[in-house]
């Protein structure tokens, strides 16, 4: 019997809030690897934000040992995904180490569209899949219709699916021993060549970049020169181990096994997820399939607010993405902001979480732009830019047509909210492919729809219209031409770069009304009368103008209380630094995100 | 102590608590009279005042009183008889100066509701020293008064301003507020009008601030009050400075007025000498719950809380809750602040002074030849915006200093928080 058939490599699939995390953190405490006393909730997500928003995005992975009821020692490789729709390629790369996967459908909720998208991912890995209901514990479960809907739905046998409660876990000592059960056991050579598979890597200050791999055959150690098979890069390794969590130093790692390799890299673009590691003195023929490299979908603007130095910016960028190989930047140059960076990220949650990371972590001040995306634009002349900044759209006489971005957008939802959902997609220019009941009352709608109409405020609009049922999973699907202008904002009459969208001819008006609208809320009345006017090109199309204040004054004496009056005083400086100056007038830096939230019920 | 600091004017400002009801515009901090323990109060106030002079006389930084001010509340609420017991200790504890300006707070109809009584009461204040009265009039349109929650009428005042000038008092200053909701600026005026027969030494004008925690403040939350809109509210302020200068009065800071005296062309005698103390950076001693002081460079201020105070003075240690030792930067910061609160605006030679004073400023006062030069680099980032300001006709920049202009005035705090 080879040392092969007691290894299982395994991921959790699940929507997010089904209780990945929490089944994740009482697999470790079952294991007995973790002490409990150690145990913070969800020891997997180990970033604050991702903690917070429940969501993973960086991923981890775990080395158990369970001993299962046939007497034998088992060894259970953890592989942690990212739960969320724009990290879609990362969530194939880990699956792809993997042999098995649990998918964990809440009872409460039955199966969601992010559980159907990662499902199929796992198809497409080649995995067995062990359905298990989740939350048992609580009154509202609904076994035998999450079980119905796994069937109906996914087309898994789930008769014998385990029912858990990963959070007082319940159950899990008999979803062990399906899982072993289920889960075929990794195959491999490990006398072959090294064939690697990174599905994650992270930068470590002492260490360099960790890679964590699944090794598919052969074996890798200590003092062995490694080749990046994709990107041609050679490194020493300094050391190999397991993920027990953390890094523990192993001797070897070998086919089937899932750990750790440090070898002096330093930044984890050099050891992109999806790469295959091979020995540079004895390499394998082929790279395993599936690499690509990531690919920005949303931009947008940093720039360092008032007070801030734009030096600290460039460094805490460098630092992130030193350790997130799907972020770039280069720098950009406003007219209204001065020196900042053009940002590419994944998507809006990326987007997020990296401006996010820039305050917490860095303790950083920063203004965001309006994020866009990336417009392909063909000139009379034939050429083709893409065109991720509003503010270097070339002028329109010279464009022959603009195309966007286009997504297939799977929206899971209760059918009693279709006809809202249709209206809403409808709104944002969506159009329906077809629509099929899932079961008698759960109803996929597919849509295509321009990116652009995604990343505001769709997903926020999606779960305000459903109370929060709807789920939404897409992915990018094509380029296609669309009749759009761009929309500047002038303040006082002068235009802003940083206020200047990328919008539908047919919704300028609109837009621009909304724009102004809103920003007529944000800027503070000055001393003068400030018009806010939206234009495309020469044309004004909507206007409002921010009255002028009259009174700013303390007419009381308070008693020889100066303090009092220094405080407001200081407190009143204190707000004018979150503002930013246009010629005379200042505007809240929030103004450059908020003036898109458009909250018109659309 | 710097040299410095030894030039300085010097205050004492007394802080009475109580009043017959709460306005309901007022926060601040004040009790109604009836049932509190105001003989308790004077007489913890007394034990502070020994404490405070005591502590002075330690220190060697005793010095002659120039003003005091016994603000509210309603001062003119306490009992005589105490007001007499606490007045005499102040003066056995301080040095006051036989020219002193000694002013009482007063509220109209809370000086005695029948003649003879209110007459014998003034000749009381007479001998404890008191030369000038401050009266809340705020208002002469009954209607109004009784919206505010003042308990006076237009009639009261009209009789208690007659009792005061009969009894020989010269030295009177009537507040009157503006902007109260409902009110257009034809009736502030009106008021003012009325006001002005009394030919009062001094008019104080300020518009009414709705502030949270405050009955209006609630009122104005739930929309049953409407404020009056900020161009309206300058349109009146202004249409009063006007009115005021033209019946002859000196305005002096932002809110206050002062009638000429004999020269017209020097300033007015009738200044209030003890607010002056607060724009000009001199030295006063706060005493009394939640007073505020500002002596030998140290910014403190006394409890709020009614109970910690007389348990303070019980156990008798002083009620201070804060202190802060001013910085220079502090010290030039409040000079600039509270100095252009004044008509005549600050000048660089003074603030400059008031930042060499603190003791953190490494330098004294011969040093800055050019004082201009010292002030606007210390506030350098400041400079471009003030210019500005001065570009728009807001604030006057010129080699002496810095002053607002009328217009400036109206949105002093943007200007004033440059400085901080």
């Amino acid at each position: 019997m080879s040392y092969l058939d007691n290894i299982r490599n395994f991921s959790i699939i699940a929507h997010i809030d089904h209780g990945k995390s929490t089944l994740a953190d009482r697999l470790i405490e079952k294991t007995g690897l973790v002490e409990a006393r150690d145990m913070k909730e969800q020891y997997l997500d180990n970033m604050d934000i991702e903690r917070e928003r429940g969501i993973t995005i960086k991923l981890q992975t775990t080395r158990l040992q369970y001993k299962a009821k046939d007497g034998q020692e088992y060894i259970l490789n953890l592989i942690d995904t990212p739960g969320h729709v724009d990290f879609n390629y990362e969530v194939s790369r880990s699956l792809a180490a993997c042999d098995g996967a649990v998918l964990v459908v809440d009872a409460t909720q039955g199966v969601e569209a992010q559980t159907l998208g990662n499902v199929y991912l796992a198809l497409d890995e080649d995995l067995e899949i062990l359905p298990v209901l989740n939350k048992m514990d609580l009154d509202s479960a609904r076994p035998d219709d999450a079980r119905a809907e796994i069937e109906d739905i996914i087309g898994l046998d789930a008769s014998e699916a385990p029912e858990i409660s990963a959070k007082t876990g319940m159950g899990i000592d008999d979803m062990l021993e399906k899982l072993i059960e289920v889960i075929p056991p990794p195959q491999g050579d490990p006398d072959g060549r090294l064939k690697a598979l990174i599905f994650d890597s992270y930068y470590d200050s002492y260490k360099g970049v960790i890679i964590y791999t699944r090794i598919f055959d052969g074996r890798v150690k200590r003092g062995d020169t490694i080749r990046m098979m994709n990107t041609g890069k050679n490194y020493e390794v300094t050391e190999v181990g397991y993920c027990i969590p953390g890094t523990v130093p192993a001797d070897e790692l070998k086919a089937g096994e899932v750990g750790y390799i440090c070898g002096s890299i330093k930044q984890v673009a050099d050891a992109r997820v999806g790469d295959t590691i091979t020995l540079a003195n004895a390499p394998a023929d082929a790279p395993l399939k599936g690499y690509k490299k990531a690919q920005s979908m949303v931009y947008c603007g940093i720039f360092p607010a008032e007070g801030e130095k734009y030096e600290n910016v460039k460094d805490a960028l460098e630092k992130l993405q030193v350790n997130d190989a799907a972020f770039n930047f280069e720098p950009e140059n406003s007219a209204a902001l001065g020196y900042g960076y053009r940002c590419g990220f994944l998507g809006l949650l990326h987007m997020d979480v990296i401006t996010e990371r820039l305050a917490r972590e860095f303790d950083l001040d920063v203004i965001t732009t309006l994020p866009s995306v990336v417009y392909k634009v063909v000139m009379k002349d034939g050429e083709v830019l893409d065109i991720q900044n509003p503010s270097n759209l070339p002028a329109p006489a010279l464009i022959a047509h603009i195309e966007e971005p286009i997504v297939k957008a799977d929206i899971m939802t209760p059918n009693e909210y279709v006809g809202s959902i249709m209206t809403l997609c409808q709104n944002r220019r969506g159009n329906m492919i077809h629509m099929e009941y899932l079961t008698k009352t759960r109803v996929q709608l597919h849509y295509e729809m321009p990116l652009n109409e995604v990343i505001y405020d769709f997903f926020d609009a999606l779960k305000s219209r459903t109370r929060g049922y709807a789920s939404l999973d897409y992915e990018f699907l094509r380029y296609q031409p669309a009749k759009l202008v761009k929309l500047d904002i002038l303040l006082n009459r002068e235009p802003i770069d940083a206020l200047s969208t990328i919008v539908p001819e047919e919704e300028a008006m609109a837009k621009g009304r909304g724009i102004c609208e809103k920003l007529k809320e944000i800027i503070p009345r000055h001393q003068f009368e400030v018009p806010i006017q939206a234009a495309i090109g020469q044309k004004i199309i909507a206007r409002e103008t921010v009255r002028a204040y009259r009174k700013d004054v303390l007419a009381k004496c308070y008693g020889g209380d100066i303090t009092r009056k220094k405080k407001l005083l200081e407190k009143q400086k204190a707000g004018k630094k979150r503002m930013r100056q246009f010629g005379s007038v200042t505007v809240p830096q929030e103004a450059f995100t908020e003036v898109l939230k458009l909250d018109d019920g659309r | 102590m710097t040299a410095d600091r030894m030039n300085k004017k010097r205050g004492i400002y007394i802080h009475m608590p109580f009043c017959v009801q709460k306005c309901r515009y007022c926060a601040f901090l004040s009790f109604t009279a009836e049932g509190s323990p105001r003989k308790e109060y004077t007489d913890a106030l007394e034990k502070e005042i020994k404490l405070r002079a005591a502590l002075e006389r330690d220190n060697g930084t005793d010095r002659p009183i120039d003003t005091i001010y016994i603000g509210g509340g309603t001062p003119s609420v306490m009992d005589i008889s105490s007001m007499s017991e606490m007045v005499k200790t102040l003066k056995r504890s301080f040095d006051v100066k036989p020219d002193a300006e000694f002013t009482l707070e007063a509220n109209p109809a809370t000086l005695g509701r029948k003649d003879g009584v209110m007459l014998a009461k003034l000749q009381a204040y007479r001998f404890m020293g008191i030369n000038r009265f401050s009266m809340g009039v705020q208002s002469m349109d009954n209607d109004r008064l009784h919206f505010l929650g003042r308990i006076h009428t237009a009639e009261n005042v009209a009789r208690d301003m007659d009792i005061i000038r009969r009894k020989g008092f010269d030295n009177v200053n009537l507040d009157l507020m503006f902007s109260v909701p409902g009110e257009s600026g034809d009736d502030a005026l009106s008021d003012l009008e009325k006001i002005l027969s009394f030919k009062p030494e001094h008019i104080s004008c300020y518009s009414l601030q709705i502030e949270e925690g405050t009955a209006f403040g609630r009122m104005a939350e739930s929309g049953e009050l409407t404020e009056v809109p900020d161009e309206e509210d300058r349109d009146t302020y202004h249409r009063i400075c006007r009115r005021l200068r033209d019946a002859g009065y000196e305005h002096y800071e932002i809110s206050n007025f002062a009638r000429k005296g004999d020269d017209p062309d020097s300033p007015s005698p009738y200044r209030s000498r003890h607010n002056s103390l607060y724009w000009n950076m001199d030295e006063y001693i706060g005493l009394g719950l939640g007073a505020s002081g500002f002596i030998n460079g140290i910014r403190y201020k006394n409890t709020t809380d009614l109970g910690e105070y007389l348990a303070a003075l019980g156990e008798g240690r002083l009620p201070v809750a804060e202190e802060h030792k001013n910085t220079a930067f502090d010290n030039i910061s409040e000079a600039v602040f509270s100095g252009l609160r004044r008509s005549e605006g600050i000048r660089y030679e003074d603030a400059v002074r008031a930042y060499m004073e603190a003791d953190d400023s490494g330098g004294d006062s011969t040093a800055a030849t050019d004082a201009g030069a010292v002030f606007w680099e210390i506030f350098a980032e400041a400079e471009k915006e003030a210019s500005e300001y001065a570009k728009r006709g807001l604030l006057v920049i010129d080699n002496e200093g810095l002053k607002l202009t009328e217009q400036g005035i109206d949105i002093s705090n943007s200007i004033m928080s440059l400085f901080v």
